[in-house]
């Protein structure tokens, strides 16, 4: 299964919610690979803390490795690579966490046929050896977004399982460029169905991400006056109104996530000791995660609307 | 190692194997295999029905004009053709392999393009060969512009990958693995033989071989491409029973895990099927130590164990029911 | 090495020989432009080959040391790119313009048979056999002919790819067998059409000389194998004329050590472009071998390149003025 993480903007949280997601599933046993094709700023290395790996992939990258430079791109064992205490120790029946990040020096480049080439051979490559593939997608409509697009369209994919998941934040302005970025008349559907794709098929494996959710209910939130209290609720109630309406309501999203200041901030994994022993992170975002890790294989959460 | 024309004889062939899992739910019948390979649409495809199903493509070459990989550093520009082909073993395991064959010397300019093509996979030096700093160098893996095996060996597998015959619903995923080797010419009047064989991190396997000098290169690969498929066999059932947690978890979770394996890889073992007779022999070091043989014995054993175990409830409630 | 008692018919290939002549010599390689001038453009063409014809068969006899050297004719006609007349109609125009200038055809080719002869297709078997001649500083990249449909004799103008990349100035391409300067040439082999690939006039050429040199097989069979004439009409319709026809019952064979061909001097870009195809075209090595042995013993040795064993004659095109002979 190929997951493709896609946001309007940048902002959205997209690279560590997905980041921790491959996470989430390797702690499962899941073998997981996770791609930086956020050409223009790739920060997967940051995210997994795998500094040394940031410099390995000065011209090693998947961008070095799409326009043909080098035959393989750079792989980084996350578990035995990475400098984060916890993640070091990788626990007994995960599975493997492979990481694939971007040149240093990258950019954003046009789509040819060899790159495309390239990009489908990866991707059969790595179907065949991990259960689950993040590609973490430069954020709007990007070149990236057209090459994975083009190429799910190819008859020689048409065996891999696919999905894409599209982060936003919760705000009007996010709401509405999340649906332009799909729905639009130059958005992901239109762009899927000009390649060949079947437009039906192509929605249903699209779901949303609600991203940095404050949730009125929380703790959090529990200090503030009631005009506040009560003007937040309406907001939110205002805000799932215009989701619907614009497609993207409740029965497209995939799982929010919480405003979470240590995904915010700090743009690194969250681990489980975060949680219990440190306690800088929620409880709440982790079973968020955890939720939404889960659904990604889920099919129930993917039937159609 | 006999090569064509007038050329100094090769006294290195050096060459890298790949072997993955055939991304297909349902193995290749002969039929299909045959359609698989059919690399050149003018060459027969070499399909053996015995001892197993067995399919290898026709040779494809490689042009390449550039540094050789050395352990030393030295700069050697080379000229040649990399030869590469495919195999594909009972319709499931598939592998692709390319390999070069080198003179001690050549001549110091580029020859027509007519005289590398009528000596296929040779590879000629600008000069001396530097003959243990180039096998160290292949050996180690390549750097940046120096001649890639790997990336024609992968660049074959990925155009079979993208053939419409196959589905890319594999039973289950696995990972590949890069066997890498060389061969050095024997000292005349010594047979051939493995000096080493090297079990390296991420898949990645290393043989040494000395043969003798009327051995030919796809000799080599034959014997290489068969020590691979076994050493592969052996590294993906390992993976497995790690991943199933025997013992670890229930019973019939983990006999699911491995039910994988008795419907597609426990047939597979059979070494030296399509080595050449004279080759066959070299993999007796191997059974003496580690003992391949003896390892994957073992783990079949274990399986049939397991399975055996978890019929007995079974076999208890049938009778039970009488 | 005793002989294995257990063998097994499809995991051994063998090549098949095809017999050879000293020389393949083409009379014409004429498209429906040319006959659509009518019967005194083919009729100047013969009598301008004829003088040329009687040289290669001078050059022939010198290269087999005074003995008589097998020499078969052929004549190839368009039927690819452009479909006109009927080979009834065509056809008996074409042998009679022929003798009537004092050349016999012995054998008559359809240009699609080298597409596609007998439900084998021997342009895409050559494809499958391109072995790009390296431009210095390749180490294994897959070569990407089959990927464009374009062969190069050398390094073309690298582009520029990656945005906010380094900014370069025109580079030029490079000849790799450059002798100080390039003459740097790429030839499309092919185009896409609606799914469909129409192979170029340089392909199926490159096709047709490989033929004409005893060079193609299909599984170890040789390929475009004359079919005999019985004398009767032609038929209506090209795809019913056998893709190589054998006119003349006691012709040499068809296949050549070596070949010449005769043709209007507008024709040396595309054989330019032939020779490059040839040279990085990774020949059957069963068939190249038997050719080489079967030279050598007859005294008349082939170059080791196979674009060598090609010579051409290019003759001056005759002119609108020259067929009308007045206005």
């Amino acid at each position: 299964m190929i997951v493709f993480a896609a946001s309007d903007k940048g902002g959205t949280g997209r690279s560590v919610t997905s980041a921790n997601l491959a996470y989430h599933r390797a702690l499962a046993g899941d073998d997981v690979c996770y791609l930086d094709f956020d050409f223009g700023s790739p920060t997967a290395a940051a995210v997994f803390d795998v500094p040394d790996a940031r410099q390995a992939a000065e011209d090693r990258g998947l961008h070095s490795y799409l326009i043909g430079e080098v035959g393989e791109p750079l792989r980084i064992d996350v578990w035995s690579d990475t400098e984060h205490r916890v993640l070091r120790n990788r626990p007994p029946g995960s599975g493997r966490l492979v990481l694939m990040p971007g040149d240093l020096s990258g950019g954003e480049f046009a789509t040819g046929e060899e790159n495309l080439r390239r990009c489908v051979d990866l991707l059969l490559r790595l179907n065949g050896e991990f259960d689950l593939i993040v590609v973490d997608l430069s954020a709007g409509r990007s070149y990236a977004v057209d090459m994975v697009l083009e190429a799910t369209s190819k008859r020689e994919m048409r065996g891999v399982d696919f999905r894409w998941l599209v982060f936003h934040r919760w705000t009007r302005q996010h709401v509405a460029a999340a649906a332009s970025l799909v729905f639009g008349k130059r958005g992901i559907v239109a762009g899927g169905v000009a390649r060949g794709h079947d437009e039906d098929a192509l929605r249903s494996v699209i779901r949303f991400v609600r991203a940095a959710v404050p949730d009125p209910e929380s703790p959090l939130w529990s200090q503030v006056s009631a005009t506040q209290s009560a003007w937040m609720r309406e907001c939110d109630r205002d805000l799932k109104q215009m989701s619907s309406a614009l497609g993207i309501g409740y029965t497209q999203v995939l799982g929010s996530v919480p405003l979470e200041p240590v995904l915010q901030w700090r743009e690194q994994l969250i681990t489980d000791e975060d949680v219990l022993d440190s306690q800088i992170a929620t409880r709440e975002t982790w079973d968020a995660l955890s939720d939404l890790a889960g659904r990604l294989t889920d099919d129930k959460y993917w039937e159609q609307a | 190692m006999a090569a064509t024309g007038r050329t100094a004889p090769a006294v290195l062939v050096c060459g890298e194997t790949r072997t993955c899992l055939l991304p297909s739910f349902q193995a290749l019948d002969g039929r299909a295999a045959a359609q698989l390979l059919r690399l050149r649409a003018d060459e027969q495809v070499s399909v053996s029905e015995r001892p197993n199903l067995y399919a290898l493509s026709p040779e494809l070459l490689t042009g390449v004009d550039c540094r050789l990989p050395t352990a030393n550093g030295a700069k050697v520009r080379a000229v040649g053709t990399v030869a590469s082909r495919a195999a594909l073993t009972e319709g499931r395991v598939l592998q692709a392999s390319a390999w070069f064959s080198v003179p001690s010397a050549g001549p110091d300019t580029r020859r027509p393009w007519g005289h590398y093509l009528v000596r296929p996979g040779l590879v000629e030096p600008f000069g001396k060969l530097p003959e243990q700093a180039t096998a160290q160098g292949v050996l180690r893996g390549s750097s940046r512009g120096e001649l890639d095996l790997g990336m024609i060996a992968e660049g074959l597998l990925a155009q079979l990958l993208r053939h419409p015959l196959l589905d890319h619903k594999a039973p289950f995923k696995s990972r590949r693995t890069h066997l890498r080797w060389v061969a050095r010419r024997a000292p005349a009047g010594e047979g051939a033989s493995l000096e080493r064989f090297t079990l390296a991190e991420d898949g990645l396997r290393t043989v040494e071989l000395s043969l003798p000098e009327e051995t030919p290169a796809t000799a080599a690969v034959g014997l290489c491409e068969d020590l691979a498929l076994h050493d592969w066999l052996l590294t993906t059932l390992v993976h497995m029973l790690d991943n199933s947690r025997l013992g670890a978890v229930d019973g019939p979770s983990a006999v699911l895990a491995l039910r994988p394996a008795v419907d597609h890889l426990l047939h597979l073992w059979m070494p030296q099927a399509h080595v050449e007779r004279t080759l066959g022999r070299l993999w007796d070091v191997l059974e003496r130590e580690p003992g391949f043989t003896r390892q994957w014995q073992t783990l079949v054993q274990r399986i049939r164990d397991q399975l055996a175990v978890q019929a007995i409830p079974l076999l208890h409630e049938a009778l039970s029911t009488r | 090495m005793t002989e294995a008692v257990f063998q097994e018919t499809t995991a051994q290939p063998r090549t098949q020989s095809v017999p050879l002549s000293h020389l393949s010599l083409e009379l014409g390689h004429l498209y429906m432009e040319d006959f659509e001038a009518g019967p005194e453009r083919l009729r100047e063409h013969f009598a301008e080959v004829r003088i040329w014809v009687d040289a290669a068969r001078a050059a022939a006899a010198r290269r087999t040391g005074g003995r008589r050297p097998r020499i078969s004719t052929c004549f190839l006609i368009d039927d690819y790119f452009t479909r006109f007349s009927t080979p009834a109609e065509l056809v008996p125009v074409v042998l009679a313009e022929a003798e009537r200038a004092g050349l016999v055809i012995d054998y008559l080719a359809r240009e699609s048979g080298c597409a596609v002869a007998d439900k084998i297709e021997p342009a895409e078997s050559v494809m499958h056999r391109l072995v790009e001649s390296p431009p210095p500083g390749s180490y294994g990249s897959r070569p990407p002919v089959s990927e464009t449909g374009w062969l190069p004799n050398g390094q073309r103008t690298p582009t520029s790819r990656s945005a906010m990349g380094e900014v370069t100035g025109w580079q030029p391409p490079q000849e790799t067998a450059a002798r100080n300067h390039s003459v740097f040439m790429d030839v499309e082999l092919w185009s896409e059409k609606d799914g469909q690939r129409l192979w170029s006039c340089p392909f199926l050429a490159a096709v047709w000389q490989l033929a004409r040199l005893g060079l193609l097989r299909h599984l170890g069979a040789p390929v475009l194998a004359p079919r005999p004439w019985n004398g009767g009409d032609f038929p209506h319709d090209w795809d019913l004329l056998p893709p190589l026809l054998q006119l003349n019952a006691s012709a040499a064979p068809f296949s050549a050590y070596r070949t010449c061909t005769l043709m209007p001097n507008r024709f040396l870009a595309v054989e330019d472009a032939v020779r490059l195809i040839l040279d990085q075209v990774d020949v059957d090595s069963g068939a190249l071998r038997q050719v080489a042995e079967r030279s050598a013993r007859e005294g008349a040795a082939v170059p080791a390149a196979v674009a060598q064993r090609a010579t051409y004659v290019f003759y001056e095109e005759p002119t609108d003025a020259v067929l009308h002979g007045e206005t």
